[in-house]
């Protein structure tokens, strides 16, 4: 049997399951599904586990395009946008994974709640994709991370077994977490359908301070004494001078800015303006406050270079590195080092009160392929055991290995055991 | 390998001293703060991950099964022991090992007690979250398998939240670690899958926890109501004003007054209801806050709102809060606590249910719970000495577990599930939820070495194990 028979057959067959105008196949071999259930997810992945098929799952691909998955069939869970139960009082929400963040804020901001996740690029991003990168924004510094206020999830397996874990409410702590397992998974050890969260009441007002420092050690001097103080803002987020300049193109690309973002009353707010003190330069209120939050957040997606308008996220390299606080600053500093020793440009923001860094990096001149192995090698020269990395858009997201494989294939087993799900990318 | 074989190789490994197998001793170790009993066969103290790793292995070798035991405070049996099974308790492993303030975290032993860790940072200004009841006895390794909550977990989360690494040693033996000081791993969130697995994956020897810097102000207010209705409302109202709470707690007339006999916390005598309200953060936030909640209360019928002035009331106040099933003890000679979840707007309907279920079985229920997540602790009070109450005790609770799950909410809040819950997962769980659950602590902990019977439904369990009826050192003693 040829590989196109075998590709005809298979299309059939997922024709079958998930309807004829949700199916189609790609270019370069293997098919596109978009089923819109639960169920069809199900069969999909029972059917790829029988006939020895590759599967990847993609929501809105904002980390990487799914014409870039290598898997025999591309799972799109866009048509999972239900809404599973919502009640304001409760302050819960649970929705298909294929809902994007925008559609998710725009429903509960209507009774003056919040959805805390703000990856880049809201109006792609799903709740499904957001969940398996783990991804997080600005307002991971005052709300945590998603595996804080996911409260539940239902999935289908690698082997194609509907399974939920967690449940709808606040507090639960009945059977294993399965959310902490499938949160930060990429995608490998089941495929999400729907997710339950927390949500968080609007602030009524905020108000954002800005603070502008020469170098990265003064800013996360700054940052260390917003952390000791009584303060506890919504947002702590520090922009590189290149960062600033790629957002900002009018701006001087000579400071570090640390960015913090209060809620409250306008007494709240005074006192804000107290502590932080003479180091703020400039305080920014309404619409000018949201645009400058809505572009480190999509950073570096909206963002080009200056003189031929190529977007950066097509050049780039997307680090996300998490250390303990106090090794921030010699990360930014090995990070430097690259870019003065060579052609590597490198534009940082971050939640850095919570050891945080974006790294985005590219070659200065883009003759040679990538940056990213002496990138990576830099910052395990300068970090020491206690550093994180993971790497939007690579096949496999950890450069620098896990602590424990032998546990991670154990749980790979368990939950995919022909290693169907984004299959030889990782195992 | 018999038992007196078993119980001279433990102290081979832990030491002559760190072994206990006379009945006597082991008495202290057949029980938690639930309900059941089963006595151990030997209770060992290792002090060191090595030795757990060598108790591990050795229990694989010679087929006895293991549980790991803290401070044995559990409201569920998750440290009781299976038949025939050797304790693993953590006394001697109790040492806050670093304290790294610039980074917020501590690494920690399990034998920890919970409050130590909070005196012992308190001087930096830090404090570890996670506050259960028991907290003056109750150790971080027990926190960390049951994923323990406690009245402030309303604004901070439960210990998973407050955990950022681990030193486990897997049923094989091997020692391996999940997570580090940073906020993020490389790989999956085993940290996370780890926290609240019971005891049933591995034995954790190392925890890196998360500090917290304490806030610059506290306001301790307690709401006054006279019906139970009333107070009920009244925790869905502050939420729905935008105010989360630091904790939200809810005891019922009754109740209040069987603490405030034993506690003298202050609590009024002839009052419905009272909400315990606790409001931190900046000084100015903290007042603002502070007068949203007494305005709130007051649209909800409060009779009165009063605020703790100093750190003695405040102190007093919890001291209620804290030793109320204590206190209970005054009233029966035992209780059963549940822990059951409801969406809290479903809170004053769960309240009615329950009060009916009382009335159905002649069982006095008093209401003492973490209202602001819905967490509820409704203690019946029974004597244990009539097997007829305990079943019907049993009956009730089971009851009362349904009806959360069928307002959407969950069996268990904080406690586990333990020997307790473990038939009640379905309502929970399909037969596919539970299968994938099973097949990941198979993945660990196939052969039912560590933590048997535990969390999963019996009926699910009854596989060929180092059970009771198969095993080597009951049988050659006759047991």
């Amino acid at each position: 049997m040829s590989a196109t028979q075998v590709s005809n057959e298979v299309t059939h067959e997922l024709r079958a399951i998930c309807g004829h105008e949700n199916t189609r196949e790609r270019p370069n071999g293997g098919v596109y599904v978009s089923p819109s259930l639960a169920e069809e997810v199900a069969a999909v992945l029972s059917f790829a586990n029988e006939h020895g098929l590759s599967v990847g799952p993609a929501g809105g691909s904002t980390e990487r395009s799914a014409g870039e998955l290598r898997t025999d069939i591309v799972l799109h869970l866009n048509q999972l946008t239900q809404v599973e139960h919502y009640d304001c009082g409760d302050l819960t929400v649970g929705v298909g994974a294929g809902t994007t963040i925008a559609q998710l804020n725009e429903m509960v901001g209507a009774d003056k709640l919040m959805f805390a996740g703000d990856p880049p690029s809201p109006g792609r991003c799903t709740v499904g994709g957001l969940l398996a990168t783990a991804n997080h924004g600005p307002l991971r510094h005052g709300y945590g991370a998603v595996r804080d206020y996911c409260i539940g999830v239902r999935f289908v397996t690698g082997n194609g077994r509907r399974a939920k874990g967690g449940g709808r409410v606040v507090k639960n702590v009945a059977g294993y977490d399965l959310m902490k397992l499938l949160i930060g998974s990429y995608g490998t050890l089941a495929v999400i359908t729907s997710a339950s969260f927390k949500l968080f009441p609007a602030p009524r007002q905020t108000r954002t301070f800005l603070a502008e420092f020469k170098t990265a050690k003064e800013a996360l001097v700054f940052r260390d004494q917003v952390v000791r103080s009584p303060l506890s803002p919504m947002c702590l987020e520090l922009v590189s001078p290149l960062a600033r300049k790629l957002m900002r193109p009018e701006t001087a690309d000579d400071a570090w800015v640390i960015c913090v973002r209060a809620s409250g009353s306008d007494v709240v707010l005074a006192r804000y303006r107290k502590e932080l003190g003479a180091a703020i330069t400039n305080e920014l209120g309404s619409d000018n406050e949201t645009r400058m939050w809505r572009a480190i957040e999509n950073f570096p997606d909206s963002a080009k270079l200056s003189g031929d308008d190529t977007p950066i996220s097509e050049i780039s390299r997307r680090i996300q590195i998490t250390v303990p606080p106090e090794r921030v600053l010699p990360i930014i500093e090995a990070l430097n080092a690259l870019w003065a020793g060579g052609e590597i440009r490198v534009a940082m923001t971050g939640r850095v009160a919570v050891g945080h860094v974006q790294a985005v990096v590219w070659n200065g001149n883009r003759n040679t392929p990538d940056v990213l192995n002496e990138v990576v090698e830099a910052l395990r020269k300068s970090a020491g055991d206690d550093l994180a990395v993971r790497v939007d858009g690579m096949s496999n997201p950890w450069p620098l290995g896990p602590l424990s494989m032998a546990s991670m294939r154990a749980v790979k087993r368990a939950l995919d055991p022909n290693n169907v799900l984004r299959a030889r990318e990782i195992f | 390998m018999q038992l007196p074989v078993v119980v001279d190789q433990l102290r081979k490994i832990a030491g002559r001293d760190a072994v206990l197998d006379r009945p006597e001793d082991l008495m202290l170790y057949e029980y938690d703060a639930g309900v059941r009993k089963c006595t151990p066969v030997a209770v060992v103290f290792p002090q060191s991950t090595e030795q757990v790793a060598q108790v591990m292995k050795l229990a694989g070798s010679a087929g006895f099964p293991i549980v790991a035991r803290g401070a044995g405070t559990g409201l569920s049996g998750g440290a009781i022991a299976p038949e025939g099974g050797v304790v693993v308790a953590f006394a001697r492993m109790n040492r806050i090992l670093k304290v790294d303030a610039a980074n917020l975290r501590a690494v920690v032993q399990p034998g920890v007690v919970n409050q130590q860790l909070s005196d012992n940072v308190a001087h930096l200004g830090l404090y570890f979250a996670p506050d259960p009841s028991s907290q003056k006895a109750c150790t971080i390794g027990g926190n960390v398998a049951e994923n323990s909550g406690g009245p402030h977990t309303l604004a901070y989360g439960v210990t998973v939240n407050h955990v950022t690494g681990l030193t486990v040693v897997l049923p094989n033996g091997e020692v391996v670690h999940y997570g580090g000081k940073t906020a993020e791993s490389n790989g999956y969130d085993l940290t996370g899958f780890c926290v609240g697995s019971e005891g049933t994956i591995g034995i954790v020897t190392e925890i890196i926890v998360r500090l917290l810097r304490r806030p610059e102000r506290i306001a301790t207010l307690l709401g006054i109501f006279e019906t139970v209705d009333d107070g009920a409302r009244t925790v869905s109202a502050i939420t729905a004003a935008g105010i989360t709470p630091a904790a939200l707690e809810m005891l019922d007339g009754w109740t209040l007054r069987a603490v405030e006999a034993a506690c003298h916390a202050g609590y009024p005598l002839d009052a419905g209801a009272v909400l315990l309200i606790e409001l931190e953060g900046l000084a100015e936030q903290v007042e603002e806050q502070a007068e949203a909640v007494r305005e709130v209360c007051y649209q909800q019928k409060a009779r009165e709102v009063r605020r703790a002035q100093d750190e003695n009331e405040r102190a007093l106040l919890w001291k209620g809060r804290k030793n109320a099933f204590a206190a209970l003890g005054r009233l029966a000679p035992s209780y059963y606590s549940q822990d059951g979840v409801v969406p809290r707007t479903k809170i004053p309907a769960i309240l009615q249910f329950i009060e009916g279920v009382g009335k159905k079985y002649g069982l006095r229920i008093g209401n003492i719970f973490h209202a602001g997540d819905g967490n509820l602790h409704p203690l019946i009070l029974f004597d244990p000495r009539d097997p007829a109450q305990l079943e019907m005790v049993q009956v009730a609770g089971s009851e009362i577990l349904e009806r959360c799950v069928a307002m959407g909410g969950s069996i268990t809040g904080e406690h586990g599930v333990g020997l307790e819950k473990r038939n009640l997962m379905p309502l929970l769980f399909t037969d596919d939820d539970l299968d994938v659950m099973l097949s990941l602590h198979d993945a660990f902990n196939a052969d039912n070495v560590l933590n048997p019977g535990k969390l999963f439904p019996t009926a699910r369990m009854c596989r060929e194990t180092v059970g009771p009826s198969t095993h080597p050192v009951l049988t050659a003693e006759g047991m």
